[in-house]
């Protein structure tokens, strides 16, 4: 083997001396991050299970305070970003540092980094939007962190139908899907500000390549880390 | 395979400003130095505020000396406020756990000695490092703040029970509440990132020959330190989140009336607790190893067993955490399943109790400062680890429980454990850090003193906690059952007093010695440790060319080393051979 | 220890599959009248499912080693015990 320099291959380094975890650094210290999350996601979900489920009188029904459509839709937008994010890692992968190239006989184009990228950020900034959307619209109606508010219409009707809209536990359901829901809304918003900056430094100039795209595969691991949050987030909070 | 040519750091850095050299520094070694600056001086006013509460207990209801210079709403006409009181108790635990003792051993140690032991020019993430200390950084000041704010800090115990906490119409406490949560959340990302660093730098970052079984105890504690602190701040994170909300934004986690459960944060702090104090013992534990083989002259005995020690307490750790709740009425099956968990931790532990005994057993003892703290070490948290039998058996528990029998038991091994640990471990590797020795004698009158005064402060505490006196108690004597006891009280007060005094030696030789301490050789404990080839204070990027690693770290009185005593991890003797796959770092 | 060249998981037949999950889930949960226990169970796995497709497709957990398969799982046991112990304590 040659002298590898500059053109050494980051995303497979030679194994060191010491065999550590078998990928370099920071892929597994990304991972390690992941696992933390893991446990403050465990926190605020799992005190959720506890709490939700200690209740001796009914939840809400699913729906009944929520918009599940609008969500179903949002829920989808992530995880097209999710297979966007994918794309563009297969893309540098592959060293497609373009924008969109013209396939040969082909209608449809090759997109390359800066084109699978940029859908992951326009759809991850959506999500962020429909979320905020969707809790200017429940604030609104009735709904707060600190339960039903008095007075509003959400309010009527859990006076209505105190069953279906879960009148006697509003103030812990509000209390949990806020707080849950907002810090994965959090999470979201440094993955789509992570993605802005390695857009405009390092995606644009190209500065990625075939050879090493860590940064790429990095924010795509926390970008999926995001979304399979979600998917778990969207089942228990929305649907049951 | 190939060799990947990567010039040490130092080769083309172009000189650096003072601000980016000793403020703003990415390199391991700075940012130890700055958590080591730090971190003592939140000891020292976790002290001061030990002193008050002293103060308080020995002589209730005594104006205090300089206690004038404090606020009506601290202090009346000298006498501790009973809202101060509380306020002290709540702030000596806070800033001693998360602001002096987890820094010390992990944000000095970890960060100084990882790279150096293992062999590689700096940690895995440079910059997230340099974050981890601003943010610890922050974390403290924000929770200082507290003081200064209106109605004071939280008031709740350093354990933050709720309701209590997450209620000011019954704390009292509003801002300074809020700012306990927020520092919290600060500090745990401090924390989650420098563990980032230093699992992946020990795990991809090793030098060549430095296989996991040649590893240093220190370096496998740290190691199981930072991945027990990564998965365990996340759920205190979680949990002083939703404390934050339930005083901000009217949320209701902690509220009983509406639905929440106030045990619910019992739970999630302390199944973040029992492995911070894990977190709080075990860099103390590998340190102490280092220490006792090389003031033994010693391999350390049984080394694979005290790795599976280290692991088997950080695993078991994370199952004993009903222990701290035996009183708050939960399942009795739930806590007899506990109950046995917390006996069994007790084994590893007495492992390397036992461990540390057979390494100094016919050893050529040398008592130098480190191995004189280090040995106090061992005893002490021996006495520590008893005391904690006593709890881990649930209905001897119930009795004890928030009394100052336990008050005795978590500063035998806080103090008795882990502050003489970091007694052993600051000279020992102050040469490193500084170039400069510190004062021998100082350090031996320190010790002794320390010593004895400790054991004057805490023993006591054992009999006042049997004999029933609760902890947080504003007075004693308003009890009639405690009035004889408050003799004892008294007695502690003064030898709590002299034992703060005689700490201004440990800090007098500290810093004099900065600048005036005898300049250190390059291996002046004649250790076997990789950090003891680089010169004193290790460079910038430590080695050109990193080491080679020949055999494992406690190689004293070996064979092979021949008339010399010890035999050092890099050097290489005839016989031995290069490690396979050498590739230039 | 690298890793070795893989087929490339399809990841638009990997999408295709979340998105079926995802409408088989909603109906599920609002238009099948299944008993509200099972649905719970049925609405879970179904989430895992998804979340795993995600896991080991997307983030390659699949084609990794063991060692990062077993910095993800770590974190799993430690949730279950603390929740289920929570849960277990109310009287």
């Amino acid at each position: 083997m040659t002298h590898a320099t500059a053109t050494a291959n980051m995303m497979h380094p030679p194994v060191p001396a010491e065999p550590g975890a078998g990928v370099y650094s920071n892929k597994l210290g990304m991972w390690v991050f992941l696992a933390s999350d893991v446990m403050f996601f465990t926190a605020l979900i799992g005190s959720y299970i506890i709490l939700r489920f200690g209740m001796t009188e009914p939840w809400a029904a699913p729906g009944a305070v929520l918009n599940v459509p609008l969500t179903g839709i949002n829920t989808f937008l992530l995880i097209c970003s999710s297979v966007s994010m994918v794309k563009a890692y297969a893309a540098i992968a592959d060293g497609k540092k373009y924008f969109l190239r013209p396939l040969p006989g082909k209608l449809m184009r090759d997109g390359g980094l800066k084109f699978w990228l940029l859908i992951t950020i326009i759809c991850g900034a959506a999500f962020v939007g429909v979320q905020v959307y969707e809790y200017i619209k429940l604030v609104e109606h009735g709904f707060t962190p600190a339960g039903y508010r008095e007075g509003s219409l959400l309010a009527e009707h859990a006076l209505a139908d105190p069953v279906k809209y879960g009148a006697a536990t509003g103030a812990m359901y509000g209390s949990t899907f806020f707080t849950m829901t907002g810090f994965h809304g959090f999470h979201v918003t440094c993955g789509v500000v992570s993605m802005l900056y390695l857009y405009f430094t390092k995606v644009l100039p190209e500065k990625y390549s075939a050879q090493d795209y860590r940064g790429i595969e990095v924010v795509g691991l926390y970008w999926h880390f995001v979304d399979l949050v979600w998917i778990i987030l969207f089942t228990i909070v929305y649907l049951i | 395979m190939t060799t990947v040519a990567h010039a040490p750091p130092q080769a083309h850095d172009a000189p650096m400003s003072f601000w980016r050299k000793y403020i703003f520094s990415t390199d391991h070694k700075i940012i130890g130095i700055q958590f080591l600056f730090v971190s003592l001086f939140f000891l020292f006013v976790g002290g001061l505020l030990a002193m008050q509460i002293r103060w308080q207990v020995g002589f209730p209801g005594k104006p205090m000396p300089g206690g004038g210079i404090l606020p009506e709403s601290m202090v009346v006409n000298g006498v501790i406020l009973p809202e101060y009181y509380i306020q002290l108790v709540t702030m000596h635990g806070t800033f001693m756990v998360f602001f002096a003792i987890m820094p010390l051993l992990v944000g000095v140690y970890a960060n100084f000695l990882i790279p150096l032991k293992i062999g590689t020019h700096d940690m895995a993430f440079p910059r997230i490092n340099m974050w981890s200390f601003w943010l610890a950084l922050l974390a403290g000041l924000i929770m200082t703040a507290g003081f200064f704010v209106p109605e004071g800090t939280s008031r709740a115990g350093w354990t933050m029970y709720t309701p209590l906490s997450a209620r000011p119409d019954l704390s009292g406490a509003t801002v300074g509440q809020m700012l306990w949560c927020v520092s919290i959340v600060v500090l745990g990302l401090s924390s989650v990132m420098g563990s980032v660093n230093y699992i992946t730098t020990i795990i991809n970052h090793r030098a060549p020959g430095m296989t996991w079984f040649r590893m240093p105890l220190s370096v496998w504690a740290l190691f199981i330190t930072a991945i027990l602190a990564v998965l365990a701040l996340p759920v205190l994170q979680g949990a002083a989140i939703m404390l934050l909300f339930d005083q901000t934004l009217g949320t209701h986690f902690f509220d009983p009336v509406a639905g929440g459960q106030a045990l619910l944060w019992q739970h999630l702090f302390w199944f973040f607790g029992h492995p911070e104090v894990y977190i709080l013992i075990l860099p103390a534990m590998g340190m102490v190893s280092d220490i006792i083989a090389n003031g033994s002259r010693k391999p350390i005995f049984g080394y694979h067993s005290m790795v599976f020690a280290i692991v088997g307490i950080a695993f078991l750790g994370w199952l004993v955490w009903g222990h701290h709740m035996f009183m708050s009425g939960m399942n009795p099956t739930l806590g007899s399943t506990f109950m046995v968990s917390t006996l069994l931790i007790a084994v590893p532990s007495a492992i390397k109790v036992f461990n540390w005994l057979g390494t100094m057993w016919r050893g050529n003892l040398r008592f130098h400062v480190p191995m004189l703290n280090a040995v106090a070490f061992v005893s002490m948290f021996t006495i520590g680890g008893l005391s904690g039998i006593f709890m881990a058996a649930t209905p001897v528990d119930i009795p004890i429980h928030d009394t100052y029998f336990i008050v005795a038991h978590l500063h035998y091994v806080l103090f008795g454990g882990s502050l003489f640990a970091l007694f052993a471990a600051i000279p020992f590797w102050y040469p490193k850090m500084f170039g400069r020795m510190m004062d021998e004698r100082l350090g031996k009158i320190h010790f002794w003193l320390t010593f004895v005064t400790y054991n004057l402060v805490f023993f006591p505490m054992h009999v006042i906690g049997m004999g029933g006196q609760m902890r947080r108690l504003y007075d004693p004597t308003v009890y009639d059952f405690l009035k004889p006891q408050q003799p004892l009280n008294e007695f502690i007060t003064i030898s709590a007093f002299a034992l703060f005094a005689v700490q201004f030696i440990f800090m007098f030789n500290f810093l004099w010695s900065l600048k005036k301490g005898k300049k250190a050789p390059q291996n002046p404990w004649d250790d076997n440790g990789l950090e003891w080839s680089l010169p004193n204070p290790a460079p910038h990027g430590n080695w050109e060319r990193v080491p080679n690693v020949y055999r494992g770290p406690y190689e004293f009185s070996a064979p092979e080393a021949g008339s010399s005593d010890f035999l050092p991890q890099h050097v290489k003797l005839s016989t031995d051979k290069e490690p396979a796959g050498r590739l230039e770092r | 220890m690298t890793t070795t060249a893989h087929v490339r998981p399809n990841y638009i037949l990997i999408w295709v599959y979340l998105f079926v999950l995802t409408v088989v889930e909603v109906g599920a949960a609002f238009f099948s009248g299944i008993p509200k226990h099972w649905l719970i169970l049925i609405l879970v796995v179904l989430a895992v499912w998804k979340a795993l497709l995600v896991a080991l497709y997307f983030m390659h957990l699949k084609f990794e080693g063991w060692r990062l398969r077993l910095i993800f799982l770590v974190p799993l046991p430690l949730a279950f015990i603390l929740v289920v112990t929570t849960m277990m304590e109310k009287p």
